[in-house]
């Protein structure tokens, strides 16, 4: 029995959510396989062994979507893997799936605790934009998890990494009716889906030049910032920092919520956050009630503040 | 051309969840179903592309039992042609997936779009799971869409971990919409008499085998009471954060 983990690299060093993702894989079984988009150089590896890492696939030759995805389908089967974890992201999401149908790989996506294997592999998973937890049974030997942000503290692990050469092999496939024309970067340091601490705020700022000290708090706290649906709608932010139920939906350590009143929609992107800090001028609005701390007060004295205190 | 549309029918985003039968069914007393605000989305947009070009043909979709039909009515009150329901209660995204890919193979469809994610089971898997089924290219979450019907081509704006890519796309494809894909569009009265005669067609389930079964819900518990902190006293909060790991 052995488990696949997908990893992400951000600047060449190994995101959060993929050390979770390796600790998940070693309370399956020990013997941890890994694999990335982009080859990672030797002694970054080394340093894997850590987090849980035991066995690297490193593909040699030109990555392209098609190819890499053979690939990794006879890399599973010819090492016997029968779980493969992924952290969620919009990438993974589709090659979850796509494996999925190849394999034949049931496949559970906002996974939130490890697996238990009775007669069937079961397992929790958040339904409902985070309203709600099943327990589900898959009826199978195999599985694919798709992990939600942050369900797992990551202890570390004494391996050594072996590094297994593969080389790709090309196919046709759909990807070869699809051409990409162009990519912009969000703009920013830290993405939302990364972010450890999100600022967000809300209609309570009045207007987007308002938005100078969000940022300038975000920079103090090393946050990313998120804005509610209707400031999104409004075009005061862009469409990529809306939370919400038809938004991103986010898990960071910490959400900081400004002059959001917290409609039932915007808690279903950040119910699942560890901490909610609400400041907001109206001690009745809904989000007091979800909230662990909470200043009642004008956000245009409290930021400033805010700011003045951890400078 | 031919437009799929696949639709979820959904409780309310109001709704109060809750379970019965011993937490293993949703309980759908007093609950308001809507059609996936997803789905809304690529529904309207579908029917600006329409408003444009007339000779475009949009069916819409649904897998579920017949309590969902006054949604698929609204679907065609919004403005599309005509409505299939699988006759069959959807079990999983697979299971979902399954039944979709079996309707497309047995009809001519030059685009399918779906809602980014269902916002009852979020797995965001189902556009997909059915492109893996029919070997065709699968993308979200799709935030713009424009067709170049001469060269069976669409051309769209996808969100990527890191930003927004834009695409072409050799059709036929698979769309899982977001906002701001289009605006909402509310049903008029002439839709809605229209609506009335616009066949609406219930198939029979295609055979499938179900592996995932979610076999008991659990309303997670409430957090415990909030702390307030004193709106002058901004040095007790960022104490209170940094004793979490701030």
């Amino acid at each position: 029995m052995s488990v696949l983990v997908f990893l992400e690299f951000s600047n060449g060093s190994l995101k959060e959510t993929s050390k979770q993702a390796l600790n998940y894989a070693n309370s399956i079984n020990d013997n941890v396989y890994g694999i990335s988009d982009s080859n990672i150089d030797g002694d970054n590896l080394k340093s894997l062994g850590i987090f849980g890492l035991s066995t690297y696939f490193k593909f040699s030759g030109s990555f392209t979507e098609k190819n890499s995805f053979n690939s990794i389908i006879t890399s599973i089967k010819d090492f016997k893997i029968n779980f493969i974890v992924f952290p969620k992201s919009n990438h993974f999401l589709k090659v979850s799936s796509n494996l999925s149908v190849e394999l034949n790989f049931p496949l559970v996506t906002n996974v939130v605790s490890v697996p238990k294997f009775e007669n069937k592999i079961c397992i929790k998973s958040l339904i409902f934009s985070g309203k709600a937890e099943s327990n589900v049974e898959i009826n199978s030997d195999n599985c694919i998890f798709v992990l939600n942000k942050n369900i797992i503290k990551i202890s570390s692990f004494n391996k050594s990494v072996q590094i297994k050469e593969i080389s790709y092999k090309t196919i046709n496939s759909s990807s070869d009716r699809v051409f990409s024309i162009n990519k912009e970067k969000i703009e920013g340091d830290i993405l939302l889906n990364d972010a450890d601490i999100v600022i967000s705020a809300g209609r309570g700022l009045k207007g987007p030049e308002n938005w100078k000290m969000i940022e300038e708090l975000a920079k103090e706290l090393g946050a990313a910032t998120a804005c509610s649906k209707p400031v999104s709608d409004a075009g005061w932010r862009p469409h990529h920092e809306h939370v919400g139920q038809t938004g991103l939906k986010i898990s960071p350590n910490i959400y900081i919520a400004i002059g959001i009143s917290g409609a039932i929609q915007h808690l279903a992107g950040v119910n699942s956050s560890k901490i909610i800090v609400v400041i907001n001028n109206d001690a009745d609005a809904p989000f007091f009630k979800h909230a662990d701390y909470g200043i009642i007060g004008d956000a245009f004295d409290v930021i400033p503040r805010f700011i003045n205190a951890l400078k | 051309m031919n437009i799929l549309i696949c639709i979820s029918c959904v409780p309310d985003t109001t709704s109060k969840i809750s379970f019965t039968d011993n937490d293993t069914k949703f309980n759908s007393e007093g609950v308001q179903y809507i059609v996936g605000p997803y789905e809304d989305y690529a529904l309207a947009r579908a029917v600006e592309l329409k408003e444009k070009d007339n000779s475009i043909h949009i069916s819409v979709l649904n897998v579920g039992l017949a309590n969902n039909d006054p949604l698929l009515r609204k679907a065609l009150a919004v403005g599309a042609d005509d409505a299939f329901r699988i006759n069959i209660f959807p079990n999983n995204s697979l299971h979902v997936a399954n039944q979709i890919a079996s309707f497309i193979k047995e009809n001519n469809f030059d685009l399918i779009l779906m809602g980014k994610e269902s916002i009852d089971f979020n797995s965001a898997q189902v556009h997909y799971l059915t492109g893996s089924i029919l070997n065709i290219p699968s993308l979200s979450p799709v935030t713009e869409l424009n067709l170049n019907l001469k060269d069976q081509k669409i051309l769209i704006k996808k969100e990527i971990d890191d930003g927004i890519e834009t695409l072409e796309v050799v059709l036929p494809a698979i769309l899982g919409c977001q906002e701001p894909i289009a605006e909402w569009k509310i049903p008029n009265m002439r839709g809605i008499m229209n609506a009335r005669i616009k066949p609406l067609k219930v198939i029979e389930s295609f055979a499938d085998e179900s592996k995932v079964n979610f076999s008991k819900f659990i309303i997670p518990e409430k957090k415990e009471n909030i702390k307030i902190i004193d709106e002058n006293n901004i040095n007790e909060l960022i104490k209170e954060l940094k004793l979490k790991n701030l």
